[in-house]
């Protein structure tokens, strides 16, 4: 939001607390404020929505020419040369302290239950500016606590202030005006038209834009306490574009929310709901107890020489040889037999791998002298204008640039039928290519996975268990070729390496005489 | 035959009642210490904790015993017997009573009768440092180590006074032998603390360094040393330990007694039969061994520097003084 | 700069044993006096409303919890032993805690936790005593912790009581 965005355009001089500086005159005086580092507090006004100064609480006095100083909403003045602007005048936080009394006068006092505390707007400001007793000796209004608008949002209508921020989401982001302000005066909520559902891919971001509880998402509600979850910077894997958010991961575990971050080169300010709720993919539970298949894969497991009795044998019908659960040393060891072994190698990357895990199974194919390619699904029907390009790999720039073509599945199913021994590397890999394909395989193509989880397919070799995206360091590059950072916002499961580390112990097995591999030193 | 059995009875009798006081004491320490810190001492293990002893003695038995990396393991492990068994030996020629008559035997109420049974006490006394130097040393650690030089020197000083204190009495008796020496005060005003008083308070100082009790238990010292020269031991051999510390108290309770305290006499009854007689040995004894605890939770500890400025330079001089007055006036009186 | 003029010591001193017998007088009359030990487990300890016990949470009188899982306690407690996740309920008061877990061995029975509670939901009990075989049993959940709110309402009418004198006194200027 401080984002100077002076940089090549006209800007004007003002005087802002007693120093001179320069700001847009396209922008409004709040946004010159927080350029400059002076904390105007604001609930109606966010940078991403036209301003309509219906919350009052960034009235600042300003002195224009001779006239007498004035208080006046910031978000609502543009910015003139030669105005004197004090947002910390006496008078200035007189009008805010009793705007706050108002909004305060029927907010309900339920922040311990409330989601928002913690991150909410009005009791920051309400502890920075506010009196700590109220006045009013009137009942608080009672109105709607759970009113679902749609799959996604929450209305608290008592905790809404009416800024109007949700209202002005719809029609200045995606266009859909869906919600408005109805009845008047002190009855006003916030509603939609003729109370039908919410609908679109964004309504996500009105819970982030909302300065108070009012607006929660149902997937979040009451999920967890906002200061408890750990906030990592990344990227949203779920398409191409990579929007900015953040990972909050609760108590090292789960990750309990993706929130967009202000990036003006990509998702400004906000992230699909496809993208928010992406949990699916990175909250894999772990397998049952005794079980090696069906949850998330730690360490590795290779097909058994004799089988395992009870283990992956049932339902499966590959025959005695079931699945057994080995350490990741032994696990490579084994592959790296195989991949000698055979005559014709494949390398099929999943399009999630970063380009540092794609570089290092690059090199695994030198080593090889393996084909190369990776699964690309077909758009996914999600496409809109806004954010969401439809193509669910967030690193098909990035492998492109790399030189690895991308194959549909089924010409990735022909490329293994054709190969002995072949790789399948990173997350999803498997489902993207379809387990029903890689079950149907003939030509006895055995698979080496480095996936999220181990599927019984007739053909698997070795599998090991990989960090999600939330789980490694790394760059995609999205749809625009801009690079998109991934931070580890969580540990991995205990025995799951690094994808990158697998792949470059793989290449230093294979390139060693058969036999002396068994071992893989780490 | 009858002489065996005798002989027999009376071994397995002194050296059961000599256990059985080390055993009482270690639970009379705690109860007397408790009392005078307004407390009640061990009171859980049967009635007024009395089987506390034996609760310790089964956690004793049950323990690891462990020995320290880099110890010397044999002298480790015979150093706790070498610092008990003198003190057990010892006790062999203290006459716990006159001459008692039962089923028309004399017998004699000591387990041996030396003629030179306070050299042999003496010569026990110096032994008994041996187990704590080789504990100390033997352990392989600082804190034994200290503690064991500690004890050496402290004993080497002490023994002197010890020696020259009892020479006093033993120039009054002109005996070396302990029956004599009791002999000699059968009659209440015959008792060497009406003659030799000085002896008697020198004595007492040097017993309470001899046994290396407070306030001169530099060998152990735990503020200082962690437990001095037993610091590695546990179990059995920390016991053994244990026991030799109270044997020796015994031994030495005893001695000042049979010393200074006309041994198995009874004041005003010089005719009291043989048991009342072993009664107030008995007596005599136990409240000396009072004292030990009593000044134990009394005084504090001295400093080293103390110790032996207080050995060579106050005690040492007033003993050798003590022994030629003595020694003049028996000549003069002779005379 | 003071000079300390060390006191000469007459000979009775310098003697000690007049000292000594002292001592041993004073431990001798000692000897006698009545224990003031308290015998623990027959005797128990006093305890009132100022007893800082462990903490339990108050199930009011409708049967349902006070808490409302805001997660206060958690944050306030400066040993990291509670760990609460909520739930949504279809009552008035929309949340409830699914899981409210003290580590009881964590515990350093501050009182925090009851300081931090805007809900009136955690109060320090007089309870005391901890003892248990392994140490998960000693991560106490709800149903260990959930106390009925008359077994509390001395603790919650002292917390009132000294809250209100603190709120008095700095009330005024």
């Amino acid at each position: 939001m401080t984002t100077p965005e002076s940089t090549g355009k006209p800007t004007v001089k003002i005087q802002l607390n007693g120093s001179e500086v320069e700001a847009d005159p396209s922008q409004p005086l709040i946004r010159a404020c927080h350029d400059h580092g002076v904390d105007v507090p604001m609930y109606c006004y966010h940078p991403g929505l036209h301003p309509v100064g219906s919350c009052r609480i960034c009235q600042v006095e300003v002195k224009q020419g001779e006239a007498p100083p004035r208080v006046v909403a910031a978000c609502r003045t543009s910015v003139a040369p030669g105005m004197v602007v004090d947002t910390e005048s006496p008078k200035a936080h007189e009008t805010r302290r009793e705007c706050l009394e108002f909004l305060l006068k029927n907010h309900p006092l339920d922040c311990p239950i409330c989601d928002k505390a913690g991150e909410c707007d009005l009791q920051d400001y309400a502890f920075q500016e506010g009196q700590g007793e109220g006045r009013s000796s009137e009942p608080r209004r009672k109105l709607h606590k759970r009113r679902s608008l749609g799959d996604v949002i929450v209305l608290d209508e008592e905790r809404c202030i009416l800024c109007s921020r949700c209202v002005r989401f719809f029609e200045d982001v995606t266009g859909t005006a869906q919600l408005a302000v109805t009845g008047l005066g002190a009855r006003s909520v916030i509603d939609t038209f003729m109370g039908r559902p919410l609908t679109g891919n964004y309504q996500g971001n009105v819970a982030d834009i909302c300065p108070v509880g009012a607006l929660t998402l149902k997937r979040f509600r009451f999920q967890a306490r906002v200061w408890n979850l750990t906030k990592t910077v990344s990227h949203c894997a779920e398409c191409s574009r990579g929007c900015a958010i953040t990972v909050e991961v609760l108590r090292r575990k789960q990750v309990k929310r993706f929130r967009p971050r202000f990036d003006p080169n990509v998702n400004q300010y906000w992230m699909c709901d496809t993208g928010r709720f992406a949990f699916d993919h990175v909250e894999i539970p772990a397998c049952e107890p005794g079980e090696l298949t069906g949850g998330r894969l730690t360490d590795a497991v290779q097909r058994g020489a004799h089988g395992v009795a009870g283990q992956g044998v049932a339902g499966s019908g590959v025959g005695a040889r079931g699945l057994e659960a080995v350490d990741v040393d032994r696990a490579l060891g084994r592959a790296a037999d195989a991949l000698t072994g055979a005559a014709a190698r494949a390398i099929v990357l999943s399009p999630f791998v970063t380009q540092e895990e794609a570089g290092a199974a690059l090199e695994l194919a030198r080593t090889l002298g393996a084909e190369v390619c990776f699964v690309s699904p077909p758009p996914n029907g999600l496409q809109d204008d806004l954010l969401h390009t439809g193509d669910p790999c967030p690193n098909r720039k990035g492998l492109e640039t790399l030189g690895v073509p991308g194959l549909g599945a089924d010409d990735v199913r022909a490329r293994l039928a054709k190969a002995g021994v072949a790789v399948l590397v990173g997350e999803r890999v498997q489902e993207l290519i379809g387990l029903e394909r890689l079950a149907a395989l003939t030509g006895g193509v055995r698979l080496i996975v480095l996936d999220l989880v181990a599927h019984d397919l007739p053909g698997l070799e070795v599998a090991l268990g990989v960090p999600c995206h939330v789980e490694k360091q790394g760059h995609w590059l999205n749809v625009d070729g801009l690079r998109r950072d991934l931070a580890i916002a969580r540990s991995a499961p205990a025995g799951v390496e690094p994808l990158t580390r697998l792949l470059g112990q793989l290449a230093g097995a294979v390139g060693r005489p058969a036999g002396a591999t068994a071992e893989v030193r780490r | 035959m009858t002489e065996i059995v005798i002989w027999v009875v009376k071994v397995v009798v002194v050296w059961g009642a000599l256990l059985t006081t080390a055993a009482i004491m270690s639970l009379a320490e705690r109860k007397v210490s408790a009392w005078m810190q307004y407390r009640y001492g061990p009171n859980r293990v049967g009635p007024f904790g009395v089987l506390q002893p034996v609760a310790d003695g089964i956690k004793f038995i049950m323990k690891e015993e462990l020995v320290p990396a880099g110890a010397n393991r044999l002298l480790f492990r015979i150093a706790p017997a070498l610092s008990a068994a003198p003190a057990m030996l010892a006790v062999a020629v203290i006459p716990f009573g006159y001459t008692a008559v039962i089923a028309g035997h004399e017998i004699t109420l000591s387990v041996a009768d030396l003629d030179i049974g306070i050299l042999y006490i003496l010569a026990l006394g110096g032994l008994g440092v041996y187990g704590v130097i080789l504990g100390g040393w033997a352990s392989n650690s600082k804190y034994s180590l200290l503690g064991g030089l500690r004890a050496s020197a402290q004993m080497i000083s002490y023994e002197l006074t010890l020696m020259l204190s009892i020479m006093a009495v033993v120039l009054m008796a002109g005996s070396l032998d302990l029956r004599q020496i009791i002999e000699g005060q059968r009659a209440f005003l015959d008792w060497n603390i009406f003659y030799q008083p000085l002896a008697f308070v020198l004595f007492t100082i040097a017993m309470f360094a001899e046994t290396n009790r407070h306030p001169f238990d530099f060998a152990e010292c735990e503020p200082e040393l962690v437990g001095g020269f037993h610091t590695e031991y546990s179990s059995m051999r920390f016991a053994l330990f244990f026991l030799g510390e109270y044997c020796a108290m015994t031994v030495m309770a005893a001695l000042n007694t049979t010393l200074f305290w006309g041994g198995p006499s009874v004041p005003f009854w010089p005719d009291a039969p043989w048991y009342v007689g072993v009664v107030a040995f008995i007596v005599k004894t136990s409240f000396f061994l009072f004292l030990f605890i009593w000044v134990r939770w009394t005084l504090p500890r001295l400093r080293f520097d103390q110790l032996m400025r207080l050995g060579w330079q106050a005690l040492l001089p007033l003993a050798l003084a003590n022994v030629m007055v003595t020694g003049a006036v028996i000549a003069l009186t002779a005379n | 700069m003071v000079i300390l003029q060390r006191k000469e010591l007459t000979l009775a001193e310098r003697l000690y044993l007049p000292e000594i017998l002292r001592g041993l007088s004073i431990t001798f009359r000692k000897f006698f006096k009545k224990a003031i030990t308290r015998q623990y487990p027959e005797e128990p300890l006093p305890k009132d409303e100022v007893t800082r016990g462990q903490p339990r949470l108050v199930v009011k009188d409708d049967g349902h919890l006070a808490c409302v899982s805001c997660g206060l306690c958690e944050a306030a407690c400066p040993a990291y032993a509670i760990t609460i996740d909520g739930h949504e309920v279809d009552r008035p008061i929309e949340r409830e805690p699914e899981r409210f877990e003290i580590d009881m061995l964590r515990c350093i029975l501050c009182g925090f936790c009851e300081e931090a509670c805007p809900k009136d939901a955690i109060f320090m009990s007089d309870e005391l005593e901890l003892a248990d075989l392994t140490r998960a049993e000693l991560v106490y959940g709800i149903d260990k912790l959930k106390r009925p709110r008359s077994a509390l309402q001395k603790r919650i009418d002292y917390v009132y009581r000294i809250n209100d004198r603190w709120r008095n006194s700095s009330s005024t200027p």
